[in-house]
């Protein structure tokens, strides 16, 4: 009985795969929601691959899985993922369907699936991952997460015994999950921006796990993220067995221990999140038996989605899409510090409103007050277009972070903003989105690009008249 | 005028601290002082005008508890005597008679009111708040008269106070009265606690922020300071009508629905 519903379940969302292409949906998790509507416990029934490889954290998963997808395939593996679609329950079914013939045989070598850390509890249960990346623990939303800690206790409690934890070692969230578990830790031995004391809002461990006396950073990136110890018991970071070191932003490689190897690996961007990213990926590989030289060939054909920043330049302007996630303080946070630090004047169009919050009911914000808005307060920031359902709240949480009134524009509808552009000569206009406006933020980008045009041409005009 | 945050280092969810960095914003010459889980709290031995508490993860509240525990009877005393609290998010359950999860009792509160925290492992609870601050409420607040002030926030929490005999033994203490949105509980006719000048609430938003006239209210009857003008007052009013327009709306949603979240029908 179990086994005909398994089969039910899989040639009912065969069937519904069909019908989506004909009717040109794609990327959606319709599929595993009928298969686990008529066979809750499918994943358990499914064939596995030969590997399961799991990726979970707050930040930065769906970049460590493009990578881990992108340099296996890139040995001529057949890789069965989950990257176009949602990472619970059903998006991994749907990942699992789409890769089954229709005796429920998985096609592929290896599954690389990037999982939502909250729905551990309900994945794990029925599908044990071989290996289990998590890349850190920070806040996310607050409805649906509430706070680092108690992800890390869904997690701890889900954790199937064999599962080998692959953890960040620089976040003491993460490297506390499942303590019973066999595991592998990396970091970054030291940075050239290192601080000891934190200079952001959220800071999410500051006393000791074993004492509760406050802990000590010796080396801190951002937040929570870095090496401690407790002064009181001598509890610290755990010890590293990926160490990244000697960070070159010339050449952008950087140096990787592991036990009697040492070998340079190319970054892929100068963000300390990225390199984070980078060096997830290689300890992955690296735990499954790859050597530093096969690593680095594959890290270099690696290819990697630039949804999430995306760059046009139009007679000495550049258009930047930058994703700054929604209800999400440290995600923003991170773009922020990042934005603020690139050179040179720049404006920005800030439209991380949560548009399905605002369909149904009126968006949580209390993660602005989480979020560094102070970071956007520098003078090489000249104008800050706040717009959407939400402007209202940015203005004053920008007013909060001592922006002065001058450099702030305030624009009801995103697809206006563009309008309050001052465009500075030269300079980089960033519009900085959430998950959920992706498409919009690209309508809201060209119509940037348009007034630029605008304004070349009408001073081309000028020149010659 | 010192005002004293208690444990900051693990109180300090959801943006709450925010409350404090207002009115520092908003009255320069206040003196914050952050008391960690190891220091005894100052405002049990010098004059402290408020004290302020805001919402940490339940690991959170059961270290708290181990440090307020054993200062249950000189707390009380300052309540008594109309010391300024402010305690905002799941702080508030502290005060309690307990704290349960799943239906076992995880932790025994204060018992400055008789309520039992009760809260889920797996599901949160999230919705909008809309409701009235009635300043006239306390008997010796010299202003009957005064008009209610609209309150306006967000709950985003794991659980729910109840009343140990049933919510009467709450709903007398409320300090805001629901309009839209659920108070202490899903049937309670109040949301939070107010004894003399202990003020608790489960509404987070920043409150502060969020409600520039009880905040302005609270600064000049609670603090006693003669405030003009609030940091940034007409942008935060601006942000204030607004909010309070769209949660007026019966068309805007109560309810966040996403991930495993409690539903109530």
């Amino acid at each position: 009985m179990k086994r005909l519903k398994f089969y039910m379940a899989l040639w009912c969302a065969k069937l519904s795969i069909i019908a989506l292409k004909m009717t040109g949906h794609r990327g959606t998790d319709f599929p595993g929601r009928i298969a686990v509507k008529i066979c809750p416990d499918f994943l358990r029934q499914a064939g596995v691959p030969g590997r399961v490889l799991g990726v979970t954290g707050t930040n930065g998963k769906t970049t460590v899985c493009n990578l881990l997808i992108s340099m296996l395939k890139a040995d001529g593996k057949k890789v069965l993922d989950n990257n176009q679609g949602s990472n619970t329950i059903t998006g991994l079914t749907t990942a699992f369907i789409r890769d089954m013939g229709a005796g429920g045989h998985c096609r592929s070598d290896i599954a690389v699936l990037e999982i939502d850390e909250r729905s551990s509890r309900v994945v794990f249960p029925l599908m044990e991952p071989d290996f289990l990346l998590i890349n850190n623990l920070t806040r996310d939303s607050i409805m649906r997460n509430g706070h680092p800690e108690y992800i890390s206790r869904v997690l701890t409690r889900a954790m199937p015994a064999k599962t080998k934890l692959i953890l960040n070692g620089d976040d003491l969230i993460a490297s506390n999950v499942a303590p019973g578990n066999p595991r592998a830790y990396y970091g970054i031995e030291s940075l050239p921006d290192d601080v000891q004391a934190c200079i952001n809002l959220v800071n999410d461990l500051q006393i000791c796990p074993k004492c509760h006396s406050l802990l000590q950073y010796t080396n801190r990136r951002y937040h929570h993220i870095g090496r401690a110890f407790c002064p009181e018991c001598g509890f610290r970071s755990p010890k590293l067995d990926y160490t990244g070191a000697d960070v070159n932003n010339e050449d952008m490689t950087f140096e990787v221990s592991h036990g009697d190897w040492k070998h340079r690996f190319r970054i892929l961007n100068d963000s300390v999140f990225n390199i984070y990213n980078v060096l997830a990926a290689i300890s992955y590989l690296s735990e499954l038996g790859y050597t530093p030289e096969q690593i680095d060939g594959l890290l270099s054909k690696a290819e990697i989605v630039k949804s999430r920043y995306l760059v046009d330049e139009i007679g000495g302007y550049r258009v930047i899409r930058q994703m700054s996630k929604d209800r999400n303080a440290l995600g923003s946070s991170r773009a922020f510090d990042y934005v603020s630090h690139q050179p040179g004047d720049k404006e920005l169009i800030m439209m991380m409103n949560n548009l399905s919050d605002a369909a149904v009911w009126s968006e949580n914000t209390c993660w602005l007050y989480d979020c560094d808005f102070e970071f956007l307060n520098r003078d090489n920031i000249k104008n800050i277009v706040v717009t959407g359902p939400r402007a209202k709240d940015y203005y004053l949480r920008l007013k909060f972070a001592g922006v002065d009134d001058d450099r702030i524009s305030f624009v009801h509808d995103e697809i206006d903003s563009p309008n309050a552009l001052r465009l500075y000569e030269g300079e980089d206009i960033y519009v900085l989105y959430g998950t959920d406006s992706i498409d919009l933020a690209e309508k809201v980008a060209g119509k940037a690009r348009e007034k630029i045009e605008e304004k070349i041409s009408g001073n081309a005009g000028r020149r010659a008249g | 005028m010192k005002i004293e945050i208690l444990y900051p280092e693990i109180c300090n969810l959801y943006g709450d601290i925010a409350n404090i960095r207002f009115l520092k914003q908003s009255i320069p010459e206040a003196e914050i002082i952050g008391t960690p889980l190891q220091d005894r709290p100052r405002f049990l031995d010098e004059p402290v005008d408020m004290v302020y508490m805001g919402t940490t993860t339940e690991n959170g509240q059961i270290l708290a508890l181990e440090q307020l525990r054993f200062l249950r009877e000189q707390i009380a005393e300052h309540i008594e005597k109309g010391t300024n609290f402010l305690i905002t998010g799941n702080a508030m359950e502290l005060f309690g008679e307990r704290i349960e999860e799943d239906g076992e009792e995880v932790a025994r509160g204060l018992g400055i009111f008789q309520g039992i925290a009760r809260r889920s492992s797996i599901n949160r609870f999230n919705s909008l708040f809309l409701g009235t601050f009635d300043p006239g409420k306390a008997k010796d607040s010299g202003e009957p008269d005064a008009e209610p002030i609209r309150i306006v926030g967000f709950k985003s929490q794991f659980g729910h106070t109840y009343g140990e005999n049933g919510d009467k033994d709450l709903d007398p203490l409320a300090l805001f009265t629901p309009e839209r949105g659920p108070g202490m509980n899903r049937y309670a006719e109040g949301e939070g606690i107010r004894i003399n000048n202990f003020f608790a609430t489960y509404v987070i938003g920043p409150l502060l922020i969020l409600n520039p006239p009880f905040t302005k209210w609270y600064i000049r009857h609670q603090l006693g300071y003669d405030i003009r003008e609030l940091a940034f007052e007409a942008a935060a009013m601006d942000s204030y009508n607004c909010r309070v327009e769209e949660y007026s709306d019966p068309k805007t949603g109560l309810y966040y629905w996403g991930g495993t979240t409690e539903r109530w029908t």
